[in-house]
């Protein structure tokens, strides 16, 4: 027996895991003889004794507090029974400063001019768990908004032909003002160190109303062996007027407010704990660039930021009360399809970089708006569009095709109402309420001509039995409900849980039929019929974080599509084969999927494998391969 | 450890929270134990611990009795834990991230200094994660192999490999350290300090 048999099995022993037997005696004869082995097996004594002897006594009770925690309602600050974590104890007993904290705090307080509530004295934060919850809670309760953010992006060439410096650093302040429903101005300017005014970018978004603008400036800087810029600066200014209420063609990036798009069927994200940012205690949560997508392009809309891949680990501090986002960083994934995509858009940066950063560093909620918050930004339009809406009042008998729902859900009111008319294309009846920053909206035409559903629902649906309202159709991010009938059709839209819209639309006292056979969406079936198009068909039956699956079957050809948060989601196509068709992408790689091998194009984003005698593709854009191959495993056969 | 009456389960999974609360009593002192260990600080400790108990009333009525209830708990403090650890690795990073410069060198020393730990804390807190977690599941738990392989979902021959592992390092360390002064940061051998953090805070 060599000196690290002995040992491992002295370990074994110790933990009584050794099997006795003439090993055993074998063992005693080394240890008799050996120094440096009789040593260890007295280490092993001394560490147990230290780590059994220190772990006794003084465990705190528990009981009480997880026991008020549950009771409590999840995020009631005002709870009376509330039970201060040991964390917040122990600040208050001032045995230890908080440095994460304060260093915030410091760098969020001192920009603002102001001082920061230190965390001592507030009711616990909720669970990051919660987060998902609270946000579609928290969207009733916002009325206004008003912050100033502070924005670093480091590491990247910029995007649209204006490339910068490799690796420079820009920083840039915003200014947001929010009213309840839609009303939203964001102001972003460039403040980069030690750049000329003249060379600075900027943009403007505003919307209200009817009325959208965006003004960008931006200087185009040519990197070598690039042709030149036609001008110094860029400035363009866009306005669409006759927007729709909610329109998501001239959209209100409100994710901003309230990331409802981002925690839509979103899993319990990982905890970060709490800090303070702005004078908000925040609870934090680990997340990706991908789910958080509306809210990082939502800054994009009035200035390009930088390029983040959909992997990128994202930290997401929310205040702890009204859900609004305070602190974001993206730091870059650590993953080859990662590394291949930087290249590819001339970004330098390692893994676990920070790329972005957004900060707040004052922010007032609920405490109304300054005056002109929402006057358009200067300058004579370069384009604009009339998309074509006009206001009518609710009780107009050109809104008759949009029937009312006979119940809404509590405390939403009326908004905007109205008709669009689109060159060539049919009268649409559009109304809407609103409940804070929640909002629902019904438009119906009867001039649908067919072929698919009415609402732009893409290409992805689900149908969903509404009971007494016949079937509608769910879009896979369950923000679009869409009703055919035989006079006209109709989608009710949203950002309430896909429950609230199916009830809505169960509320418009009319009868959705299936769609005709010749419509693209009569491919669409339940999971049952799939399963007997291709027998052992795979499926996600527990698939944390997405929503069902819009299940197509063309053919023999079987596709299940699920979204998730934000920009999330993810195809899985199965069909008979032998074998897989010949690589197109050209950048296949080998790897074992459910114990076998296939292959993955990071071009593509798509995993590939044989199983029984199906040829199965796992298809995103927004999932790493790791995440894909977790999924797979995870699949089951129906 | 003695095992939980399943009607207790089973009316906590129902939602009774006074069912709960004595399972929370049966068992608060080993999941604290572990944690306290597992995070090296006693405040901490408590607050996964109290998150260990929110997430597991939760989760009861996915409880299956395939395994016994402790092991299934200590499945869900174990991860309640590892977030732990990741959540205060990205608070340092993004504290970094929001700290000018200057200040940042200077403030992460501060918050340790003047700490004094006990030597198999400091011994503990420089062990990688994984090995760290098992030898707890083990020594402080007293988990048989096949138990803790379970609650950390990897073979039984991992366990046992890893609690070799982590008893060799420890062993090392001790003997590294007689003689040594501890405050000089390097002890001469191969699982010195900063090269076992490094790798520690890979894996998270």
């Amino acid at each position: 027996m060599s000196c690290d048999d002995v040992q491992l099995a002295v370990s074994l022993r110790a933990d009584g895991e050794l099997p006795t037997g003439p090993a055993t005696e074998a063992l005693d004869e080394h240890l008799a003889t050996c120094a440096v082995c009789r040593d260890f097996a007295g280490d092993v004594q001394r560490i147990r004794s230290q780590l059994r002897v220190e772990a006794v006594d003084h465990a705190p009770d528990l009981g009480p507090a997880v026991i008020t925690r549950l009771r409590a309602p999840a995020g009631d600050a005002t709870h009376p029974g509330r039970i201060a974590l040991a964390r917040e104890r122990r600040v208050r007993a001032g045995r230890r400063r908080p440095t994460v904290a304060a260093a915030i705090a410091l760098v969020a307080g001192a920009a603002a001019g102001g001082t920061f509530v230190g965390i001592g004295t507030e009711p616990p934060s909720p669970a990051a768990a919660d987060v998902p919850d609270l946000v579609m809670d928290a969207q009733h309760d916002v009325t206004t908004l008003e912050s100033r953010l502070r924005i670093t992006e480091a590491g990247a060439t910029g995007a649209g032909g204006a490339a910068e410096q490799a690796g420079e650093a820009r920083t840039f302040a915003a200014d947001l003002s929010y009213r309840a429903p839609e009303s939203l101005a964001l102001h972003i300017r460039e403040t980069t160190p030690g750049r000329p005014d003249a060379e600075r970018d900027a943009g403007d978004l505003v919307v209200d109303g009817d009325t959208w603008w965006q003004r960008r400036s931006r200087r185009c800087r040519p990197a070598a062996g690039l042709v030149r810029c036609p001008d110094d600066a860029v400035t363009w200014v866009r306005s669409v007027t006759g927007r729709e209420p909610f329109s998501s063609a001239a959209p209100t990036p409100l994710d901003l407010v309230i990331p409802v798009g981002s925690f839509t069927l979103a899993a319990e994200p990982a905890a970060l704990g709490t800090t303070t940012v702005a004078g908000h205690r925040t609870v934090g949560v680990a997340v990706t660039a991908a789910q958080v997508s509306p809210l990082i392009e939502g800054l994009s809309s009035a200035l390009d930021l930088r390029p983040v891949h959909p992997t990128d680990e994202v930290e997401l501090w929310l205040d702890d009360r009204h859900l609004v986002p305070l602190a974001l960083v993206v730091r870059a994934a650590d993953s080859a399809e990662r590394q291949h995509w930087a290249r590819s858009v001339g970004a330098i940066e390692s893994a676990g970089d920070t790329i972005l950063t957004v900060t707040t560093t004052t922010a007032r909620v609920n405490e109304g708006v300054g005056p002109g918050a929402f006057e358009p930004p200067p300058g004579e339009p370069s384009s604009s569009l009339d998309a074509g809406f006009r206001d009518v009042p609710a009780g107009d008998a050109a809104l008759a095709a949009a029937p009312v729902p006979a119940k809404l859900p509590d405390d939403f009111r009326a908004h905007r109402s109205g008709t669009v008319v689109t060159p060539g294309g049919p009268t649409v009846a559009v109304r809407s309420w609103s409940d804070g920053r929640a909002w629902l909206t019904v438009r119906a035409t009867a001039g649908w001509p067919g072929g698919r559903l009415f609402g732009e629902l893409g290409p992805d649906v689900r149908p969903v039995d509404l009971g007494a309202a016949g079937t509608g159709y769910a879009s896979d991010d369950a923000r679009r409900l869409a009703l055919h009938t035989a006079d006209a059709d109709l989608v009710v839209s949203g950002s309430v849980p896909a429950d609230r819209l199916e009830a809505v639309a169960a509320d418009l006292g009319i009868v959705g039929l299936t769609v005709p056979p010749s419509w693209d969406e009569a491919a669409t079936a339940g999971l049952d019929e799939a399963a007997r198009a291709l027998p052992g068909l795979l499926v996600a039956a527990t698939l944390d974080g997405f929503g069902p699956p819009s299940v197509r079957v063309d053919g023999a050809i079987v596709t299940q599509s699920h979204a998730g948060a934000g920009r999330r989601g993810l195809t899985i196509t199965q069909r008979v084969a032998p074998a897989l068709s010949p690589p197109s992408a050209g950048d296949e790689a080998g790897v074992t999927v459910r114990g076998t091998a296939g292959r993955y194009s990071r071009q593509r984003g798509e995993l590939e494998w044989t199983e029984g005698d199906l040829a199965v593709s796992l298809r995103s854009d927004s999932l790493g391969l790791a995440e894909l191959l977790a999924i797979a495993d995870d699949l089951e056969r129906r | 450890m003695q095992e939980t009456d399943p009607t207790l389960i089973r009316a906590a999974a129902a939602g009774d929270l006074d069912a709960f609360e004595q399972i929370v009593r049966a068992h608060q002192q080993h999941v604290w134990r572990f944690l306290r260990r597992l995070l090296g600080d006693d405040a901490a400790a408590e607050d996964v611990a109290q998150e260990t108990f929110l997430r597991a009333f939760r989760r009861l009525p996915t409880f299956t009795f395939q395994a016994t209830f402790s092991t299934w708990l200590f499945q869900v403090a174990r991860n309640a834990g590892i977030d732990e650890l990741r959540a205060r690795r990205r608070r340092e990073h993004l504290a970094d991230a929001l700290r000018p410069a200057a200040a940042a060198s200077a403030s992460r020393g501060a918050g340790q200094a003047g700490e004094a730990r006990v030597e198999i804390d400091a011994a503990l807190a420089g062990l990688p994660v994984d090995l760290r977690e098992t030898l707890l599941l083990v020594e402080v738990l007293g988990l048989r192999y096949a138990e803790a392989a379970t609650v950390l979902g990897v073979p039984i021959g991992t366990v046992k490999s890893r609690m070799f592992a982590a008893r060799a390092q420890l062993a090392r360390w001790a003997r590294a350290d007689d003689g040594d002064d501890r405050g000089a940061g390097g002890r001469g051998d191969q699982g010195d300090d900063p090269a076992t953090h490094g790798e520690a805070g890979r894996e998270l």
